[in-house]
């Protein structure tokens, strides 16, 4: 009974089992047809749009920045260079929460608030998506070897080599070769489209200087290249590559040497000094201190030492005294006493009987003699254009300036660039202030009053220039009235670059050539003649220059200048009750060129030197001048004067070359 | 047990004839399911290679795991399957046991604290034993009883198949534990139960869903679901993997990138290349040709499997069979249909393709039970 039972079950069991193993297997081809289809629709119908997503997974186009062209000096000296650095970047498509991730980032490198704050700036920038972003330029190799170890956790965070701006001789030129700095907003938003694409894997632009101006020439072209990411965005394989072009490797006309020469002559006074050959307009050196560390600026100055630069009130580290305006002082006399030859306002034989004050006729306001208030009292005497220059007389040129009126000054001034900038490519140089009629109303809704052109003649009131402007006008007389135009670059990868000028300044052109000639004698006693029996017939730097230094082997032709800062009357400062503050003492000023009055050889070198708060001209901006000069004739020109006395004559042309 | 002495009786009758019929049936090896099992291995071995971006180490220990794999499957095929059968609640007892002492002295791996570090034993998961001891004791239990199961028998089957798959999930090892319900289960369905007690059921899951969704589903879980249905809701986070998935096997096309050549593989963009998605890095170096290449072999092993079952000779063998070759399919199906996007993703590697050690020598030990069933009982049906 139960056998048979459990037989008849048996064959039961076994149609079930078999009925329900057919239905599992219907299920099975089932789930697998569905597997299919879905599978035919991603890899068929859908092939294009994932091979698309596959390809724009892995490959990236991306910008090649061209690398910037080096600035050398006129000696071949690195003034500009480029130094590989290694950069830590975020591209932030690929970075899932960034907080966290920068947080992280935190405890392995410890960025600082300041980092994160600039950061963010630049992720505001308009930028491509999907290109790096620096986090922190210049990756200790500490840091590097913990990024790349932790590298799995950082996705989107990368190290990137990049080439930076290096400035060799830090302070030294700061000023006139500029620095590079981060593109900023405004600088993105003036770009054109053509030029944002140049500029889309650059992260610097010229800021100042020579950087800014020949920004064009400097950077270069930008190349492209296609390369393979993997998922932390490290590129795998580069697949295509168009190469940028490198921008142009320029020199100037700027000689280091000279730099540091006149860098160290200013000691430690404020001020500028600007030097140009006056038969090339090249400028030589140009130098305005307190400098700064241009290289401060290059990865992102931080907030700490930027304050610092800018809140220096006194020193004013970031401004450019060689290109801003002061007041020039007697340095504008030589100018003024040429245009009273040239108008027959005097001649080599007139004199005025100078009693060391200036009066109006109708004004009882007397204009004293400012170059006199130290001394003993009364004036110069018998005085004529020459003794008026190296006495540097105000009285005299009182009475010149009064007689020409300041129309014809302004004309005549102008000629020389005063109230302009006759240099080339120093854009950014202001023009000071030549006064005029037209000036003063339009500036001041004010007439001119006489009273205006007698504080115009002795180059204070509303007189105005900048030390490359006086170096420039000095230049010019230098020249013989021959106009060449102040410039930076020399060359452009090695070729002699010569400017196109848009408008070229006239030459200056005066009655009679010996009017040149007289000039240059009466400044050339400024720095030479001697003291003798006679009162007040020295030059006013002859004690600082010529009789500090017996051997000099060349004659300098300068002038001196004091230029108030505030009015202090000369009762009190005699007096001695009272010092006066620093910043409110006299600015000093001299400018010089030489070789002077050589018969064998032009002048080489025109200067201006410029000293805030320095007092006196004569004797504190004077011999820096003379430093300086020495330092180009005698070191680097090595020009050998004793031998062209003798009449070597080969040598000569060999140097005038 | 009359039946037994039966059995004995006819084995016994038939084994010259049986010994004579091949070599394979003497070494109790299937020939068909072995060839099945071989093209997966290698073209497993295959893939990983590249998956693996050329690491030969990876390769060998795969390699070594299969070897070991066929070792164990042999071994388990000399036994007799009835001496399972006898020993079934003895093992269900003992895997209870394993699974009770894992909660105390467990040690956790990949965030489950499923492992255990016993001296003198490598390490292994109880849970995994459990794919094959649960089958056994559900097969076990519904073969002595009367076909189709009643209420009764069904429910005292759910007992020993929920109490396994509830100290799983303690251990925080929902995949297991879905495997093991699902072998339980086929053998419940393959024993006859009734369609409307499936449907019923069926519905009752559907039903129960939302609310399971809502109040019991962890965070991640439920993120899964959603991704699921929108993996652009998180393209970076959660949805990541489906879609660098679906990327990399849509890229593939027909014929695929080659071998070696898959990009979203070698430049890290699919996750978990090596194992549970290494079907992307296929169907991305071999086009849908290769993965219906795959899926063929696949079919032939389900098929021989099938044939198996439907050729045993007693109840406890077809129902062990049938579970065995449904739950590989099933193992099958859900990877491939999760990277895909056809399914949520489940942690699930894809069988004898995907790099691993302990799942693959379960795998082994089922195919072991399937040549068991296959040459013992032949001689029987005579």
């Amino acid at each position: 009974m139960t056998g048979k039972w459990q037989l008849k079950d048996h064959e039961a069991e076994r149609t079930l089992f078999s009925g329900r193993l057919m239905v599992a297997g219907v299920f099975v081809l089932l789930l697998f047809t569905a597997l299919i289809i879905k599978l035919v629709n991603l890899q068929v119908s859908q092939y294009e749009y994932f091979s698309a997503r596959s390809d724009g997974n892995r490959l990236h186009s991306q910008f090649v920045p061209p690398s910037r062209g080096l600035i050398f000096d006129n000696r071949g000296q690195l003034l500009a260079d480029n130094q590989p650095i290694f950069n830590l970047t975020v591209v932030r498509e690929q970075v899932g929460d960034l907080e966290e991730t920068l947080d992280y980032l935190d405890t392995l490198i410890d960025l600082s608030d300041d980092e994160r704050e600039q950061f963010s700036n630049r992720l505001r920038r308009n930028r491509v998506p999907f290109t790096s972003v620096p986090l922190r330029y210049v990756l200790s190799e500490a840091d590097k070897a913990k990024i790349a170890v932790n590298s799995f956790k950082l996705p989107g965070i990368a190290i990137e080599p990049q080439f930076v701006r290096q400035y060799p001789l830090a302070d030294l030129a700061a000023h006139s070769v500029g620095y590079v700095s981060e593109i900023n907003r405004a600088e993105l938003d003036s770009f054109d489209d053509e030029e944002r694409e140049n500029y889309g894997g650059t992260n610097h632009i010229g800021k100042t200087g020579i950087e800014r101006t020949y920004e064009d020439l400097l950077h270069g072209t930008v190349g492209y290249e296609i390369v393979e990411k993997n998922n932390r965005g490290q590129v795998m394989r580069r697949l295509d590559r168009t190469d940028p072009i490198a921008g142009k490797n320029i020199s100037l006309y700027l000689d280091s040497q000279l730099q540091i020469v006149a860098e160290e002559a200013l000691g430690d006074f404020r001020g500028a000094v600007v030097a140009i050959d006056p038969n090339t307009g090249g400028i030589l050196a140009m130098v305005s201190k307190p400098g700064f560390d241009p290289n401060l600026f290059v990865t992102g100055i931080s907030n700490k030492n930027y304050s610092v630069l800018v809140t220096d009130e006194i020193n004013t580290p970031l401004f450019d005294r060689s290109t801003n305006p002061y007041p020039p002082g007697s340095t504008i006399k030589p100018f003024l006493g040429l245009g009273g030859l040239h108008h027959g306002l005097v001649d080599y034989d007139f004199t005025i009987e100078d009693p060391g004050y200036f009066r109006l006729p109708g004004v009882r306001y007397r204009w004293g003699d400012y170059t006199l208030r130290t001394a003993i009292g009364g004036g110069h005497g018998h005085t004529n254009l020459q003794k008026a220059i190296y006495q540097s007389c105000d009285t005299f040129f009182y009475d010149l300036g009064n007689r020409m009126g300041i129309d014809t000054m302004h004309s005549f001034m102008a000629q020389f660039g005063f109230g302009e900038n006759f240099a080339v490519d120093i854009n950014y140089a202001r023009t000071g202030v030549l006064p005029s009629r037209d000036w003063k109303r339009a500036t001041r809704g004010e007439p001119w009053y006489p009273g205006d052109t007698i504080n115009s003649s002795i180059g204070q009131g509303f007189m105005w220039a900048t030390p490359l402007q006086l170096a420039t006008a000095v230049s010019i007389i230098a020249n013989k009235g021959k106009v060449v135009q102040p410039r930076m670059l020399k060359a452009i990868d090695g070729v002699p670059y010569q400017p196109e000028i848009q408008d070229p300044v006239a030459d200056v052109v005066v009655n009679d050539p010996d009017y040149w000639r007289y000039i240059e004698e009466s400044m050339s006693m400024v720095v030479h003649r001697a003291f003798n029996d006679v009162f007040r017939e020295y030059g006013t730097a002859y004690e600082a220059i010529a009789m500090a230094d017996r051997e000099m082997p060349y004659r300098m032709a300068g002038k001196s200048g004091s230029a108030q800062v505030v009015g202090i009357s000369q009762e009190i400062l005699q007096s001695g009750d009272i010092q006066v503050s620093d910043p409110n003492k006299d600015h000093a000023l001299f400018i010089a060129y030489a070789p002077a009055e050589n018969p064998n050889i032009k002048p080489q070198i025109a200067i201006a030197v410029f000293v805030e708060n320095g007092e006196h001209g004569s004797s504190v901006a004077g011999p820096i001048a003379k430093r300086v000069t020495d330092a180009y004739l005698l070191d680097i020109l090595q020009i050998d004067f004793a031998a062209m006395e003798s009449g070597n004559d080969e040598l000569i042309s060999l140097v005038n070359e | 047990m009359n039946n037994q002495d039966f059995i004995r009786q006819s084995d016994g009758l038939d084994s010259k004839s049986r010994y004579a019929k091949s070599i394979w049936q003497a070494i109790h090896t299937d020939p068909p399911l072995l060839l099945g099992i071989s093209l997966l291995c290698g073209f497993g071995l295959f893939v990983l290679f590249s998956a693996s971006g050329g690491d030969v180490p990876v390769v060998r220990r795969q390699a070594l795991t299969m070897v070991v794999g066929l070792v164990v499957m042999f071994i388990v095929a000399q036994f007799n399957v009835h001496f399972f059968r006898q020993w079934a609640p003895t093992l269900y007892a003992a895997g209870i046991g394993l699974l009770g002492l894992v909660l105390v002295v467990g040690v956790a791996k990949n965030g489950a604290k499923s492992w255990l570090d016993l001296p003198g034993l490598p390490s292994f998961q109880p849970s995994e034993l459990m794919k094959f001891v649960v089958p056994m004791l559900v097969a076990w239990y519904l073969a002595s009883r009367p076909l189709p199961p009643r209420f009764k028998h069904l429910f005292w089957s759910a007992v020993m198949i929920l109490v396994p798959a509830a100290l799983i999930i303690i251990q925080n090892d929902t995949g297991t534990a879905i495997m093991v319900t699902m072998s339980g289960i086929f053998v419940v369905l393959l024993a006859g139960i009734r369609w409307r007690i499936v449907i019923a059921g069926f519905i009752a899951l559907l039903l129960a869903s939302p609310a399971w969704f809502i109040f019991l589903a962890q965070e991640h879980q439920k993120n899964r679901i959603l991704t699921f249905f929108n993996p652009y809701r998180d393209p970076t986070g959660a949805g990541y993997n489906i879609i660098q998935s679906q990327i990399a096997i849509g890229s593939g096309g027909l014929y695929g990138k080659g071998w070696g050549q898959g990009a979203q593989s070698h430049l890290d963009f699919i996750p978990e290349s090596n194992t549970d998605f290494i079907l992307a890095v296929l169907a991305e170096e071999f086009g849908l040709f290769g993965v219906l290449l795959l899926i063929s072999v696949y079919l032939f092993v389900l098929a021989r499997g099938c044939y198996i079952a439907y050729a045993a000779n007693d109840t406890f063998s077809r129902l062990l069979a049938g579970s065995i070759t449904l739950t590989f399919f099933f193992y099958v199906f859900v990877n491939m249909a999760m990277v895909s996007g056809l399914l949520p993703v489940i942690g699930l590697p894809l069988p004898l393709i995907s790099r691993g050690g302990t799942s693959v020598v379960t795998l082994f030990i089922g195919f072991g039970l399937l040549m068991s069933i296959q040459t013992h009982g032949h001689s029987r049906a005579i």
